[in-house]
């Protein structure tokens, strides 16, 4: 399977900022230091468990 | 609205605050913020601040040198006092036992503001964040409030005037020791924040191929060892690298924007630096400019986007303080500041979005 990181990125992304291009940016500077660079996933990136694991972890927190 | 600034370089405790309680006389203050030398004692300030403002809310921490209106101080205490025109509302909080910190501070925020952190709005309300500048956990604790909140939290590391032996932080007459101050706010004000660094990135790329993250350790930066790699980017020595680490420390680059990382030291190949680094991360060798050029130009970047500014606080890394005695420049500093009311102090680490190195944070109010 390939893609869940880059969706489930775009999904947390779209929930936090809510369409603000600053709050975008903030939220994607905080995975960058989390050590998830948005820039390095794409639609064809494998699943990697570990990462996908952080990031539900991060959904889970804004719910 | 209404911000007013005083400093003290009383040397008793009582004397420095009852100066200040003077100088700040003009306003009914609803928040007192203060930054004081290791050389007051940490318990009796505290204490002495929350009594001498008895109607407001009363924070700080220890330093490694204080800012106030147009100077640069040492052996002094600075204080912030915002009324009830500049603060709606603000809840102080204390984070205990940073090895195994709990985050109920956040739910009494929660209690207080009557509204989820989750949905907090960020141009509504703003977070202060005091940490222990000995503790090596602001990174956590940065990463833990950002996953709370959409709030910004902006702040440093307390300061020993470099002894390295112990800092605290201060909330309503309690000093407290491997603990974290937090603050949020409610300002009547607008607000906006700064961070400005004073390097441009280079071409060389460094890539965390293996790091020793608890330990702000990179033994690895693109699969040789750290120091090899980081001279080899200089072009440099080995022997020579560690002569680099103020003016060539390295960072990460989003949206040209840099976020230092500061080498502290070498340890075999390894480097240990001011703040974590995670394995995978792609950080650029940056090259130093000119401090006073580049808050000059943040600052009237920040008026030309907000308009005037009524109140500074600033966050200004130890590391900088030290470039600016050492070049003779801490008077040209200070004056970037003159005309507007601000304190600030030298940190051991800075906050915003994460935990940073040889940068200033600072929350401007207008």
């Amino acid at each position: 399977m390939a893609g869940q990181v880059k969706r489930m990125i775009d999904s947390i992304i779209e929930q936090r900022a809510k369409g603000n291009k600053v709050l975008e940016g903030v939220v994607k500077m905080k995975l960058i230091l989390k050590g998830i660079d948005p820039k390095n996933f794409d639609s064809a990136s494998p699943d990697d468990l570990t990462v996908i694991g952080k990031l539900h972890d991060l959904m889970n927190e804004m719910k | 609205m209404k911000a007013v600034t005083a400093f003290s370089v009383k040397i008793d405790v009582e004397d420095a605050v009852a100066d200040l309680k003077s100088q700040l006389s003009t306003c009914e203050p609803v928040m007192v913020l203060f930054f004081a030398s290791p050389a007051y004692q940490p318990d009796r300030i505290a204490a002495a601040m929350a009594d001498a403002f008895p109607a407001a809310v009363t924070f700080g921490c220890t330093t490694a040198g204080e800012i106030v209106t147009g100077r640069m101080l040492a052996q002094s205490v600075v204080a912030l006092a915002l009324d009830s025109s500049s603060v709606r509302s603000v809840r102080v909080e204390v984070i205990q036992n940073l090895d195994a910190p709990s985050y109920d501070a956040f739910a009494a925020f929660e209690r207080h503001f009557n509204t989820p952190m989750a949905d907090m709005d960020p141009a509504r309300y703003v977070g202060l964040l005091l940490v222990d500048g000995l503790c090596r956990k602001e990174e956590l604790i940065v990463d833990r409030i950002g996953d709370l909140t959409n709030v910004n939290f902006i702040g440093g590391s307390a300061g020993d005037d470099l002894r390295f032996s112990a800092t605290h932080v201060y909330a309503n007459g309690t000093s407290h020791a491997h603990a974290a101050v937090v603050a949020l706010l409610e300002p009547v004000v607008p607000f906006s924040f700064l961070k400005t660094q004073s390097f441009t990135p280079l071409p060389p790329r460094l890539t965390v191929t293996r790091a020793n993250e608890a330990e702000r350790e990179v033994v690895e930066f693109n699969h040789k060892p750290a120091v090899v790699a980081y001279a080899e980017a200089l072009g440099v020595a080995v022997d020579e690298a560690a002569a680099h680490f103020l003016s060539n420390p390295v960072g990460l680059v989003f949206e040209d924007e840099p976020y230092v990382r500061s080498p502290q030291r070498i340890k075999d190949g390894s480097m240990v630096f001011y703040c974590a680094i995670k394995e995978g991360m792609e950080l650029s060798l940056l090259q130093s400019t000119d401090i006073i050029a580049d808050t000059r130009m943040a600052l009237a970047a920040a008026r030309a986007e907000y308009g005037e500014i009524s109140a500074i606080i600033n966050f200004n890394c130890i590391l900088r303080t030290l470039e600016l005695r050492q070049k003779g420049l801490t008077e040209q500093y200070g004056n970037i500041f003159a005309g507007v009311p601000s304190i600030g102090f030298s940190t051991y680490g800075e906050q915003f979005i994460g935990h940073l190195n040889q940068t200033a944070t600072m929350l401007l109010l207008y």
